[in-house]
């Protein structure tokens, strides 16, 4: 079901990229690399590794590993509407109501056996003690061996060490179970294509700074914790590229006007995944989304002659990674640099 | 009389705030304070969170010269940063423990432990000593062993109050003083009463039962409680193994992550293990039964529950599960379900 989901959309976003090979489509290429991504998470033929919203993609990626947060599926199940199916199965092996809906519809997926089975488990304590809980879930059901990443919550040199010291130890535990030692050289090239594409990022953001915005509400929608999947590859730059494109194109073309755009949003956490039409809601009084919590670039560049320290510093700067006055500091940095008008601030 | 430290989880060592020449104040999550926590933090945090943050609120403490904090899950976090904002003045402390056991996270913890200690001699103006430490931590060890005995004594057979008496020598520790703590648990080691039969054998867990009348209740309704496993009663009282390593910290770490640990925290080796020790510990104590008693919001509880009904299931030993918010007042509400529980499992 899963893959047949991302075959469509592949093809179906293919087709209609082709059909305008001269626009620019960053959103649509943007889900095209995601629905990529989906599809190999789905075939049998790679080495699969279920993680943590905070895990080091980029280096998975350099280790020839296919990753992915569980999130990402339940935000998908959500989407597509057939998240209530799932819930069922979860709640009725004994996962609470309340808990955390993502979980609680990965859960039911995984009982229900419609997610990929992986090849290891990597859990990241950051964002949230559910996730890990959830991850943990996901290790005794499949059976699989389980790696921990403790994210520290304060930026001192032991946090940083201590995370460091995980992520070397974390390359042996992936290495035994790929049977390929880390390449220095693919790796190095990992963390130049970050670099790349978090320089692109920043150029992005300081796009949709400006007033009017160039973004509409949906654009950079949850934009800045999925791309993270992408950020080690070349596709990665592509997309970022594409976004930074295509918001140069809009602020030149002067799509977004003055008049449209009354009131500026900031969203904090992510954003509503089930089908719900808060952007048209918004839209309708004049209001923008300009900026998500997430949306933000907080680490220095990658070193590749340091890697995991670099890695390791990054995972810690997550504002939700930190105590709730830097996360609150970030967010009124956020304001200030957005000039925004009010917050949205949801709760799923 | 000492001064106090308030604290909020069972991962803080109390050897360490003895040491340091304050009384431990471990704040439980009952009062009559109003509910007023939903101003500070989301209302689906759990009540343990929200009650004693409604305690600091309301003024509802002695006295406090500072508050340990750890990093135990998500919510104990926010209650952290909520204290904070509801006291800017009090001075806190807040660890981070991690959530797996292996050599990089002892060796963390074990520099946390550290800090704490020479934050609270600081605290204390008094000279950091090592000496102190190993001597609180000889007493809470024995204060752990004889904890450990009355816990060996209620497995093996039915003694009428002994669990509730085990209860208040726990709180005695947890917001008194390990020396008092230890002189009740000596004259506990012989029961008062003589035993009896006629009482189902349940192995009850979760989150937290603090109150001593709880398990007078319990007898009441059937049941013999013939161990626990809360961060309110036997785990808090952790023996600190002092061979574990050559630095104190060290051995703390690993004794405090090792021993039954609960739910938050991880044997990443063998995932779900909780779920086995659950099941061990019952058998161990001869429960015929196992009552979860959890808090709603509990994520790193309710997330294991699962995992633990299979394995208990696999076993064949029959599962209640209740949700309550832990204090007495919540009890009687339980009390038919306990008490068909108990008549199902029989004697
Ligand atoms: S919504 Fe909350 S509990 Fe769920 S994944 Fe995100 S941070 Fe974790
Ligand atoms: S472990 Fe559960 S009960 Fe304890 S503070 Fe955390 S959420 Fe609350």
């Amino acid at each position: 079901m899963m893959y047949d989901h991302f075959d469509n959309a592949v093809k179906g976003i293919t087709d209609k990229l082709n059909q305008d090979p001269e626009g620019i489509n960053a959103r649509k290429k943007y889900v095209l690399e995601l629905s990529k991504l989906g599809k190999k998470l789905y075939s049998k033929d790679e080495n699969i590794a279920w993680c943590g919203v905070t895990a080091p993609f980029d280096l998975l990626g350099s280790m020839d590993v296919t990753s992915c947060f569980v999130e990402f599926v339940g935000a998908l199940l959500s989407s597509t509407q057939t998240a209530g199916y799932f819930f069922e199965e979860a709640e009725d092996s004994g996962f609470a109501t309340d808990s955390c809906a993502y979980h609680r519809a990965v859960m039911g997926a995984v009982l229900k056996n419609a997610m990929p089975e992986p090849d290891f488990i990597i859990g990241t304590s950051s964002p949230c003690t559910a996730g890990l809980a959830i991850l943990e879930n996901f290790a005794h059901q499949y059976k699989k061996d389980f790696f921990l990443l403790n994210v520290p919550q304060n930026y001192t040199q032991d946090a940083i060490k201590y995370l460091s010291s995980q992520l070397e130890e974390m390359v042996r535990f992936v290495s035994d179970h790929t049977k390929r030692p880390l390449s220095k050289q693919k790796l190095g090239i990992a963390l130049e294509n970050f670099n790349t594409s978090s320089t692109l990022l920043k150029e992005i953001y300081d796009l949709t700074k400006t007033k009017p915005s160039p973004v509409d509400n949906n654009i950079l929608k949850d934009f800045g914790t999925v791309i993270t999947l992408l950020m080690g590859s070349q596709e990665g730059i592509d997309i970022c590229q594409a976004f930074k494109d295509e918001l140069n194109h809009r602020i030149k073309t002067r799509r977004h006007h003055d008049s449209k755009e009354k009131i500026r949003l900031m969203w904090i956490q992510n954003r509503i995944q089930y089908p719900f039409p808060i952007n048209e809601m918004l839209e309708d009084l004049g209001a923008v989304i300009v900026v998500d919590e997430l949306n933000d670039v907080t680490w220095e560049p990658m070193d590749p002659d340091n890697p995991f320290e670099s890695i390791a510093k990054r995972m810690i700067s997550i504002p939700f990674s930190m105590n709730a006055s830097e996360r609150i500091k970030h967010l009124q940095d956020l304001a200030c640099a957005y000039r925004i008008d009010g917050a949205i601030n949801p709760c799923h | 009389m000492n001064k106090k430290i308030g604290f909020t989880c069972a991962y803080t060592p109390v050897p360490l705030i003895e040491a340091a020449g304050f009384s431990p104040f471990r704040i439980f999550p009952e009062s009559k304070a109003p509910d007023q926590a939903g101003h500070l933090l989301h209302d689906n945090l759990c009540p343990h969170v929200k009650k004693v943050l409604d305690r600091a609120l309301a003024d509802d403490l002695p006295e406090l010269e500072g508050m340990v904090f750890i990093n135990s899950c998500d919510s104990m976090r926010r209650l952290a940063d909520a204290w904070h904002e509801a006291k800017p003045d009090d001075p806190i402390i807040l660890l981070d423990l991690p959530s797996g056991i292996n050599s990089l996270s002892l060796d963390f913890l074990s520099k946390e432990y550290e800090r704490l200690a020479k934050t609270l001699f600081k605290w204390n103006n008094e000279p950091f000593s090592t000496e102190k430490i190993k001597d609180e931590i000889a007493k809470w060890n024995l204060l752990a062993a004889s904890v450990k005995k009355i816990e060996g004594i209620m497995s093996r057979n039915y003694f009428p109050g002994i669990a509730s008496g085990l209860q208040e020598i726990i709180n005695t520790a947890a917001t008194d003083s390990t020396d008092k703590a230890l002189v009740m648990a000596q004259n506990k080691i012989e029961p008062e009463k003589p035993a009896k039969g006629g009482q189902s054998p349940v192995f009850v867990f979760g989150n937290l039962l603090f109150d001593p009348k709880v398990y007078d209740l319990f007898e009441e309704w059937n049941m013999h409680v013939t161990a626990s496993d809360f961060c309110t009663t036997s785990r808090f009282v952790t023996q600190v193994d002092t061979k574990a390593d050559d630095n104190i910290f060290r051995s703390m770490a690993i004794s405090y992550m090792e021993q039954t640990p609960c739910a938050r925290t991880m044997d990443t080796t063998k995932p779900g293990n909780i779920a086995q020790k659950i099941v061990q510990r019952a058998k161990e104590s001869n429960a015929k039964g196992v009552i979860v008693f959890t808090l709603k919001f509990c994520d790193p509880y309710l997330a294991r529950i699962p995992m633990i009904r299979q394995a208990l299931q696999k076993e064949s030993i029959p599962f209640l599960m209740l949700e309550g918010d832990c204090t007495m007042g919540s009890m009687g509400q339980q009390q038919t379900r306990i008490e068909a529980f108990t008549e199902m499992l029989g004697v």
